[in-house]
């Protein structure tokens, strides 16, 4: 406040031009009618009355300090304004956000996080999104987009206003935004490389059981891509080791039951299963409930994907031997980082197109950590 | 038409027997009982105690769902907002329960409140299905998938969108307990595993009896015995039957209709109280679950017909066996996951066109 303060003191004799002087009057006439119309016994008053006259002269000095106020930030650096899109009500973005409203707060933009879908996919998240740019523009919007292909559109209208895009999380087409194509207008791809992940899962299960022995996977919905990388890393993962062996795949469509269903059936065709891989919070959960009743905890090493309370609990408890956590509030702090410093310096600034914060693995050594706690979902 | 008749023509002779007819009217029973064999015969980890107590087990809720579907379909009608009023009435019982136990409430007493509570509030989804069926005349399929949204957005604002943790780990232990544990030549210990035999070891243990099964025999008896042997059961398939006549013979219609809405929800609530105990969490239902469409599913190959005037609670039980069966024993012989979604529908299709084809029976 103090700079605009000085500014409008320092010059007060250009910025009362004609224009302000008429704007004054009319904001003066304006008082004069407006309290005519609340008394009309008043108006001979104002007329004549040395007082009111001060009063007129207060209000215009006042509003034009406001005015100045005002325009003040525009001759300024304009502040950056950041609109958040999270995909849907989870504790994976809500932990998202904080490392987002943090890396916003220290950068000095101004950030609006949009209503939470309640639930995945572009019928819910489109609507909100559009309502939110249609109020406002921002320069810069940080989106989980719901579909890779949905998305295209209404986020290349957008793009063409003016806003810079970096997707968080998930992607739009194929998320490689290097070549050519309808969607490879976005800034950059901030988010986890699920093949990647899955594949270390399969390293670390391989530990776990001495990498021998049969291994089974508790997937979710086989039609989401991140679904799809994680199952190819960990097939290719577990394939590198010549005395393991995958012997299933499952889909849970992300029901818990179904999950546990399948890995109590999985368990009774090979009784001989040393190691699970849960690959999100339901098929975790379900397949880690079916192992507790098969009286197997323990003999059965389970290592799930994705720090949810739940998913911690289960390691804490001994029912579960490794928890992998993404990294939503450093992708949310990238996000803003890089887009902040493109923003600042468009053309000497380069982003990179893909930016993988990587994994953080907890056990049961290291789950009480004070270092580790900030990568809980919560 | 014509394909049908000849059909029943074709099938006329054999269906004269005896023999013929028992087959056709419990062709479901008899599939079951076909894909016994051929599982057993297909992979030998099928046929044991362990498997089928897993797979009845784990079906307790679809029993629930089919049970209310049963009712509902009897009189003509459809209830879509089951699978979500379960997750409603689950995660509504586990924030009661975490609310109870923060104020300083004994685990014990907080579960039982908050279960009593669950199971008096999940009447109300079924009161206002009934009374916007009866009183405003509004067809069941678009009533009751009204409710389905507004029960699935309050599950998910009650729970923010997340499962519900940090419940007793007492739940699941009941919810997933046995009746009877038997090591053979050593021991037998009623519903607990003697004290101090290790987790680890617990494979060796025959475990008999999940206390899923006596319960949900007894729901499902009592709701047979309600539909065959009482007036309210009468009135269901009168009115499911011809509506001018139960009307004509004096049926409260838009009374009895109310009560079957509320028998519905009721039933879904408690699937959904038993969800929290079987997996420890208060969890909303997914899109992906379907669970009516499964309950639905499971009374018509029962033998129900969607027009109305037909079903039997065991049936739909046999129903609901039937596709969790084909499942279980196809992944079991080793068909891809993706296949047996194939296999699940043909079989439903099978079911309404042999309805179809005898409209008679039953």
């Amino acid at each position: 406040m103090l700079p605009s303060f000085s500014f409008a003191g320092s010059i007060p004799a250009i910025r009362r031009s004609a224009v302000d002087r008429a704007k004054e009057n009319r904001v003066a006439r304006l008082g004069m009618v407006l309290a005519s119309r609340r008394d009309p016994a008043l108006v001979p008053d104002i007329i004549v009355q040395g007082s009111m006259y001060m009063k007129k002269t207060i209000v215009a000095v006042l509003v034009v300090l406001m005015i100045a106020a005002l325009a003040v930030p525009t001759f300024a650096q304009p502040k950056i304004k950041v609109l958040f899109m999270p995909g849907v009500t989870d504790p994976f973005y809500y932990t998202m956000e904080k490392g987002i409203k943090a890396a916003a707060a220290k950068a000095g933009v101004d950030l609006a996080v949009a209503e939470y879908p309640k639930a995945w996919g572009p019928e819910n998240q489109v609507p909100i999104l559009q309502a939110m740019v249609a109020k406002e523009k921002y320069d810069l919007l940080l989106i989980a987009p719901t579909s890779a292909d949905a998305l295209k559109a209404p986020l290349k209208a957008i793009y063409d206003q003016g806003t810079e895009i970096i997707t968080v999380d998930t992607f739009i087409g194929d998320g490689d935004y290097s070549k050519a194509s309808d969607y490879s207008f976005p800034l950059s791809y901030i988010g986890s490389d699920n093949q990647l992940g899955g594949k270390q899962m399969a390293e670390q299960l391989a530990k776990l059981v001495g990498e021998k022995g049969k291994v089974y996977c508790q997937a979710t919905n086989p039609d989401a891509s991140s679904v799809q990388d994680r199952v190819k890393g960990f097939t290719a993962g577990v394939a590198e080791f010549p005395n393991m062996m995958l012997v299933g795949v499952e889909w849970c469509l992300d029901v818990q039951q179904k999950a546990q269903e399948q890995t109590l059936t999985a368990l009774q065709i090979n009784k001989d299963i040393v190691g699970i891989f849960g690959l999100n919070v339901f098929s975790a959960q379900g397949a880690t409930q079916a192992v507790v009743n098969a009286g197997l905890s323990g003999a059965v090493k389970m290592c799930l994907w994705d720090a949810t309370l739940s998913n911690i609990d289960n390691l804490k408890k001994g029912n579960a031997d490794l928890v992998l956590a993404q990294k939503p509030g450093e992708m949310g702090s990238l996000a803003i980082e890089w887009g902040v410093k493109y923003l600042k310096d468009k053309k000497n600034v380069k982003v990179p197109k893909k930016v993988i914060p990587g994994f953080e693995f907890f056990t049961r050594q290291n789950v009480s950590d004070a270092n580790m706690q900030q990568y809980i979902y919560q | 038409m014509n394909g049908q008749s000849a059909a029943a023509g074709a099938a006329g002779g054999f269906l004269e027997t005896r023999a013929g007819r028992a087959l056709a009217s419990n062709w479901a029973a008899f599939f079951l009982i076909a894909m016994f064999v051929i599982f057993s015969m297909t992979s030998g980890s099928f046929l044991s105690i362990a498997n089928f107590q897993n797979v009845i087990h784990l079906q307790t809720l679809p029993f629930l769902l089919a049970a209310a579907e049963t009712f509902v379909i009897i009189t003509g009608g459809i209830d879509l907002s089951v699978g979500f009023v379960t997750g409603l009435a689950s995660v509504c019982a586990a924030r009661l329960i975490q609310l109870l136990l923060a104020s300083g409430m004994p685990g014990a007493q907080a579960v039982s409140l908050s279960v009593a509570a669950v199971l008096v509030l999940s009447l109300l989804p079924g009161l206002v299905n009934g009374l916007v069926i009866t009183k405003f005349k509004v067809p069941p399929f678009i009533a009751t998938m009204g409710m389905w949204g507004i029960a699935n957005g309050l599950a998910l604002k009650v729970s923010n969108g997340f499962p519900m943790t940090g419940l007793p780990d007492r739940l699941p232990e009941i919810g997933n307990g046995y009746l009877l544990y038997v090591m053979p030549g050593q021991f037998v210990s009623f519903f607990a595993k003697p004290e101090g035999f290790a987790n680890s070891r617990i494979r060796e243990l025959i475990r008999l009896l999940p206390y899923s099964l006596p319960f949900i025999l007894l729901v499902l008896a009592v709701l047979a015995f309600v539909l065959r042997r009482t007036r309210f059961g009468r009135h269901t398939y009168a009115i499911g039957g011809n509506v001018d006549a139960a009307i004509r013979s004096g049926i409260s219609i838009d009374r009895h209709l109310i009560l079957v809405y509320v028998l519905s929800s009721f039933l879904s609530g408690m699937g959904g109280i038993f969800n929290v105990f079987q997996t420890g969490i208060g969890n909303y239902t997914t899109f992906n679950a379907q669970y009516e469409f499964f309950a639905i599913a499971a009374v018509v190959i029962g033998g129900a017909s969607l027009a109305g005037g037909k079903g039997r609670i065991w049936s739909s039980a046999v129903g609901v066996l039937v596709l969790a069966f084909l499942e279980n024993g196809l992944a079991i012989s080793g068909v891809q996951p993706f296949y047996r979604y194939i296999a699940v529908g043909v079989l439903l299709v099978v079911a309404v066109v042999i309805d179809k084809i005898f409209p008679d029976l039953r």
